[in-house]
């Protein structure tokens, strides 16, 4: 192939560098933008379509071939440290300081890619081995696939045009969604605002004497007590073997124990023959205190058995006065309807503690098997659909709402976006690159505080793969509650994708 | 189809040959000659750079300019692209030799630009005195004795600030186009790049080729779910025509992928052209147009 331009070969030295006289011409350039005009749907290779495109064309080149130009007293002068791949400022910031850069070493400092966008924009000068670099220089020497690509670049260019304020992400920064629950308030000085939280006194432990606790409202007879004693020896052997009394152990001496029975008429059937006509009348398994009722007047517990506490323990007997100060403090008055009303409905009430066969049994293994034997017999004539491993979903006796009937007859689950999302791996392909914050904060915008960004960038392009859902997952994990935007890069053009968590509503009321 | 494009080409800057730079191992182009030889073979290719005039907005960018791959290819078969010459390392007393060569650049430009300042001032003077807004006519002497003054008192005093020195920023560096080893480059393999395989890579080059043989003007179409954009002529005034979707001959399209190109070729009021090169180097197309039942 013939060189037609053989004349630029052989040492030509190319410049677009302007001279003085048309540096000094640049302060009186216009700083307007053509206006793009109406554009044709086909060439009909009419005159006038001609003459509009070479409009066209001359105004994009004489814009295109501008060159910056800018007084001194304006541009930062600023050093490129390749080793660092930092760029130093040698001059006092201007007011790009407030957004951008950092400082180090009581030195002010930019990245790679702010020095880039700052030079491009004419407000820096960034030389290196003291000549000034051109933006081609700057472009070859900052952007490459190990620090700042020239996709990211793009994208952190664009964004810095409209506005935001574009800082790098570090994921190690970021805090940890445990750290986040947590909700720590942002404090410096933890030790001033560590307030000691009121410690409420403990129940009073207080070791009384015996004869202090006897409740008041006792049978008078001692006849009756010796009887209950007498019931309680009795009982030992009965009931399992944890539950054995001490009635002579420990300073409570002759006080009953509180687990064993509570109230003075409390009579097992265990020993046949024992009268069993009063109504309060307790399971002999089940046996908790009662320190509610407004019969009760005993206000403390005897000390447990030695012998069921952990070695070396020692117990007094619990005084329950104070607590029992605090309940049943208000008389409910009730109208005599309401009484007849609250009557009925008691007499209505199965208590289980007048049912024969609960107060037969003596343990609560047996209650349990009672209890099961009862929900047998209860399915009746379904009572085989029951009897094997596949049991039916629900029984329809029982009440259930529709949503949890719905939820057992579901088949699959609705999850969320971060579902298993901290246990994937990172892997280099995808991640995160710049955070975001709004423009119209820029005036009270703190690089020590940056606050919580708008959104976070992964850059990426048409030609590589489309993110899956475990990248989905996982950037969006790393992000926090920011949401992701993916910044898609093609050959100039950027596009901005994201994905948001949506929840199929169900029409269903609990 | 075929459309007139004798204005875009002139023959003695066809064989021009560009310098292409790679940044990130993507080809960039820096020079305004170089972007004005590749426009007038009519590729259009992507600017990337902010526009000097106004750098603060993404409707018009300036340099550099990005090349799609079949672009650089397609230069590349034309012999008509050369790498250029990467940044000149210096040391020692080449570099001291550049700097104060820098320095002294700088001294005569700031020397000229004080000179330049002060005629400026003196012509604004002149303006502001010879046309004031008196009622009575001043006396022709004692206007000049008064601006002869007011003139030597300028040529005495004025100073020409250092800050206000006005200092380019150059968008590509000074250098030579190329030097005749590294114009080596156009006869060996041009290097390949790109992330795709090698089969869709060809397939779409062959598109590409044939359609920019047809003088359309083709740019980037990710956007619009397609390869390329297909104007029927220069971008600055025409509207797109087409969506390109490249396909091998064998290459099995689900029917889903069809109606969805399809969709989104009405939504955006562009045909979608389906482009299949053959083995003889001709491209089949075939145009779907969203129709009703009717």
């Amino acid at each position: 192939m013939a060189d037609q331009n053989k004349a630029e070969i052989d040492g030509k030295f190319y410049s677009e560098i302007l001279s003085p006289s048309e540096l000094f011409a640049a302060r009186s350039r216009s700083h307007k933008l053509p206006v793009k005009g109406q554009k044709d749907f086909i060439p009909d290779g009419s005159e006038e379509q001609r003459r509009r495109l070479d409009q066209s064309l001359s105004e994009h080149w004489s814009l295109i071939s501008e060159e910056r130009v800018e007084r001194l007293g304006n541009l930062v002068k600023a050093k490129w440290i390749p080793a660092e791949r930092i760029v130093e400022l040698q001059s006092p910031a201007g007011k790009f300081w407030q957004t951008m850069g950092f400082s180090a070493n009581g030195k002010q400092l930019l990245q790679p890619e702010e020095a880039l966008y700052l030079m491009e924009c004419g407000n820096l000068q960034v030389f290196s081995q003291d000549l000034p670099l051109s933006i081609q220089d700057g472009y070859e020497s900052f952007l490459s696939s190990s620090s700042v690509s020239l996709q990211q670049y793009q994208v952190f260019g664009h964004l810095k045009r409209l506005g935001f304020v574009v800082h790098r992400f570090d994921p190690s920064l970021e805090p940890s969604c445990y750290v986040r629950q947590l909700n720590l308030p942002p404090s410096r000085d933890r030790a001033a605002r560590q307030q000691k939280r009121k410690r409420s006194p403990s129940p009073g432990t207080t070791s009384r004497s015996v004869d202090q606790t006897r409740p008041e409202h006792q049978d008078s007879s001692s006849a009756d007590r010796m009887e209950e004693e007498e019931v309680q020896e009795g009982h030992r052997d009965l009931s399992e073997g944890h539950l054995s009394s001490t009635s002579s152990a420990g300073p409570a001496g002759r006080g009953r124990s509180w687990w064993q029975t509570d109230t003075p008429q409390d009579q097992s059937d265990g020993s046949a023959g024992s009268s069993h006509t009063h109504a309060d009348r307790r399971p002999s398994f089940a046996l908790f205190p009662d320190l509610g009722s407004k019969e009760r007047l005993s206000s403390a517990l005897l000390p447990p058995d030695p012998s069921l506490l952990p070695g070396g323990l020692e117990v007094g007997t619990c005084d329950v006065a104070s607590w029992r100060k605090k309940i049943n403090l208000r008389e409910v008055k009730m109208s005599s309807k309401e009484r007849e009303r609250e009557e009925d409905r008691s007499r209505r009430r199965w208590d289980v503690n007048r049912d024969r066969q609960v107060l037969r049994c003596r343990n609560w293994a047996e209650y349990r098997e009672l209890l099961s034997r009862r929900e047998r017999r209860s399915r009746g004539r379904q009572e085989h659909l029951w009897n094997h491993e596949v049991t039916p979903l629900h029984d329809p006796r029982q009440p259930i709402s529709t949503e949890e009937l719905l939820e057992k007859i579901t088949v699959t689950q609705s999850t969320n976006l971060l579902e298993g999302a901290s246990s994937i791996k990172e892997w280099d392909e995808w991640r995160i690159c710049f955070s975001v914050y709004q423009p119209d904060t820029v005036a009270d915008f703190r690089k020590s505080s940056p606050g919580k960004p708008y959104a976070r960038v992964c850059v990426c392009s048409f030609d590589g793969p489309v993110p899956d859902l475990r990248a989905v997952k996982l950037l969006t994990f790393q992000s926090g509650d920011v949401p992701v935007v993916f910044a898609v890069v093609d050959c100039g053009d950027l596009s901005f994708y994201t994905f948001k968590d949506f929840q199929l509503p169900t029409d269903v009321y609990p | 189809m075929r459309f007139e494009s004798s204005r875009m080409e002139r023959p003695e800057d066809s064989a021009r040959v560009v310098g292409v730079s790679v940044c990130d191992s993507a080809p960039l182009l820096w020079r305004v000659e170089d972007l004005r030889s590749v426009r007038r073979r009519g590729l259009v290719g992507a600017l990337l750079g902010s526009l000097p005039r106004s750098p603060r907005q993404n409707c018009r960018m300036g340099r550099p300019l990005l090349l799609l791959p079949e672009e650089e290819r397609l230069l590349g078969e034309s012999r008509t692209a050369a790498a250029a010459l990467p940044a000149p390392r210096q040391d020692g007393a080449q570099l001291e030799l550049r700097v104060r060569r820098h320095e002294e650049e700088q001294q005569r430009s700031f020397e000229e630009q004080s000179v330049l300042a002060l005629e400026d001032r003196k012509s604004s003077l002149l303006c502001a005195m010879t046309s004031p807004d008196t009622g009575s006519p001043p006396e022709a002497g004692a206007m000049d004795e008064s601006l002869q003054r007011r003139l030597e008192d300028l040529d005495r005093s004025f100073v020409f600030p250092r800050s206000a020195l006005g200092v380019q920023l150059s968008t590509a560096r000074a250098g030579l186009s190329y030097c005749p080893e590294a114009r080596a480059f156009l006869q060996a393999e041009w290097p390949i790049r790109g992330g795709q395989n090698g089969l869709s890579r060809d397939t779409k080059y062959q598109v590409f080729r044939d359609l920019r043989g047809r003088g359309f003007c083709l740019t980037s179409a990710g956007k619009f779910g397609g390869d390329f954009l297909v104007y029927p002529g220069d971008p600055l005034r025409f509207h797109a025509h087409f969506i390109a979707v490249c396909l091998a001959a064998d290459e099995a399209v689900g029917l889903l992928d069809v109606l969805a190109v399809a969709r989104l070729g009405s939504n955006v009021k562009k045909t979608v052209l389906l482009c299949s090169p053959a083995e003889d180097g001709a491209v089949t197309y075939t145009s779907l147009q969203w129709s009703g039942m009717v």
